[in-house]
């Protein structure tokens, strides 16, 4: 791989050890994956929640900042494992939530935004269309290469941190034109979509196509960018998917033709009976749920505004929790406007900072959690210690609440 | 007998050890437990078997991004294999080893790109050393 005279320096250690520690990151990554160059990014999204990355990562987060490290682009990062506000009344212990603190403190010393959440780019991290950036979180890479028409790769834990503190980004991947044509095409034909079908779409697409990059039509017109961030969410979470071109969405790509750069591609239709056996995989028992969980990826204010309107009136049942995953900001919303003092007062909790899927819900003592999000269901799933349902909310609530 | 490859060199490094071979994508993300260096996947054909101070050899990575941050914590409590192999590169085991280098100073070679061959003739147990130059030495 190339490097320019300021890159050499910065691997040489003369613009400090942070920078220099980084440089060695992105040389490995950029010769391994037959990059010619390194490239400047708009942005930065990292991971530091404890669930994933440990007491190694804590030290590796200290590492970087006792080395002088400081972001040399605005940067966001992905929930904690704890509510930061909360979490003592979430049943928390509080030498874990010590452990997320640390992580806390290295991230804040490092110069982060602390904007703890899976959808920056729905309130804290902004670029524009054509820009390139370095988002860790596969659902966000999916809405940044899909929607937003940007350039990034699904960018791993450790290669997050380089590419923040240097600004640059080796030039691979889903940065180069040719990887990001649509090599398989996909029309949804499954008739009225509820918000459980959004998702099992997203599962299907991201479980069929593997490595090729899909293209999808068929959608509603007035399909909501919150459905397709969780249509995204759910093929990531699949599949190694990174992008999927959404004809008259997706920036520079009108058509199925324009998507795969003109050459022919064929079309398999996504029937009802695709979404069935997404729903029959992902449904991993019928027992009665102790915790429902929505918001992974987490909700946005209007979703919230729904889900308030669908609580209206209903009480939860006794033994079951309702835990509703927000960002920070939306949180902020909700309680301003009163959706929140709506949701909660069903019995349910609105929780924000933290997500299902990094917090440690066995530990909590919860056995079988139900969720709308074929993400949350996959991966808890794949853990192996709590057993999931995936279902649509009305059907939820019809269950779980009176 | 001993026969000997050449393939690609992701992070340069000598090692040995014996060979624990996976047919199936790989991933140190609720894949393998860091205390033990024991892999606990449910989908591994290898599950129950130990990484540790193996020459571990698998086709390609898969799953989380954090991949890389469980391998870490493998390299902090001591349970890393000696070194890793695979057919298409693993960005995951690239990053990996570079932060085990930077945090703790031990640095796990990682190679790729064999002959087809090479991969035909490596079995759980066959001694394999790995050179710096990407030279892997399979002996009975």
């Amino acid at each position: 791989m190339h490097l320019d005279s300021g890159q050499e320096k910065m691997l040489r250690g003369e613009a400090g050890e942070a920078k220099q520690l980084a440089m060695e990151i992105l040389t490995n990554v950029g010769d391994a994956m037959a990059a010619d160059s390194l490239v400047p990014i708009k942005s930065g999204h990292v991971l530091a929640h404890y669930s994933s990355l440990h007491e190694a990562g804590i030290e590796m987060l200290e590492r970087f900042a006792k080395a002088g490290g400081r972001f040399a682009v605005p940067t966001t990062v992905d929930p904690a494992s704890i509510d930061l506000d909360n979490w003592k009344s979430f049943g928390i212990p509080q030498e874990y939530a010590e452990k997320q603190f640390r992580l806390c403190r290295a991230y804040g010393k490092l110069g982060g935004i602390p904007c703890w959440t899976c959808v920056q780019y729905q309130v804290c991290n902004f670029p524009k269309t054509g820009e390139t950036v370095a988002w860790a979180e596969s659902s966000s890479v999916v809405f940044a290469n899909s929607l937003i028409g940007c350039r990034t790769n699904k960018i791993t834990s450790g290669l997050d941190l380089a590419c923040a503190l240097t600004g640059l980004t080796p030039r691979f991947g889903m940065l180069l034109d040719e990887n990001r044509k649509a090599r398989v095409s996909f029309k949804a034909d499954a008739g009225t979509l509820s918000d459980l079908d959004y998702r099992s779409i997203g599962f299907f697409l991201g479980k069929t196509s593997g490595a090729k990059v899909p293209v999808l039509s068929g959608l509603p017109e007035g399909i909501t960018s919150d459905e397709l961030k969780h249509l995204g969410a759910a093929a990531a979470a699949a599949g190694p998917t990174t992008m999927i071109h959404l004809p008259g969405i997706t920036p520079g790509t009108a058509t199925v033709k324009d998507a795969s750069g003109g050459e022919p591609i064929e079309t398999m239709a996504i029937e009802r009976s695709d979404l069935d056996s997404v729903e029959a995989e992902l449904n991993q028992t019928s027992e009665r749920p102790d915790l429902v969980a929505f918001g992974v990826p987490h909700l946005s204010t209007a979703e919230l505004g729904l889900l308030a309107k669908k609580l209206d009136g209903k009480k939860l049942i006794q033994g079951v929790k309702m835990y509703v995953y927000t960002s920070t900001q939306a949180f902020d919303m909700a309680n301003r406007s009163g959706i929140r003092k709506e949701i909660e007062s069903s019995g349910a909790r609105l929780t924000h900072s933290t997500d299902a899927e990094i917090s440690p819900l066995k530990r909590l003592g919860f056995n079988v959690v139900m969720t709308n999000s074929a993400k949350l269901a996959e991966i808890v799933a794949s853990e192996g210690e709590v057993k999931m349902r995936y279902a649509p909310t009305d059907k939820i609530l019809a269950e779980v609440t009176r | 007998m001993s026969q000997t490859f050449k393939g690609r060199t992701l992070i340069a490094g000598n090692a040995s050890g014996e060979a624990l071979v996976s047919r199936r994508a790989f991933t140190f993300a609720h894949g393998v437990d860091p205390s033990s260096g024991q892999v606990t996947d449910v989908h591994s054909d290898v599950r129950g078997e130990n990484v540790k101070g193996k020459v571990l050899f698998y086709p390609f990575g898969k799953g989380s991004t954090t991949a890389s941050a469980w391998f870490l914590e493998t390299a902090r409590q001591g349970n890393v294999p000696a070194a890793m192999v695979t057919e298409t590169t693993d960005l995951s085991a690239v990053i990996g080893s570079t932060l085990a280098k930077i945090v703790y100073g031990r640095s796990i070679p990682v190679a790729s790109s064999f002959p087809q061959p090479m991969y035909n003739s490596l079995k759980n147990g066959k001694r394999v050393s790995l050179s710096s130059e990407g030279e892997l030495v399979i002996s009975d």
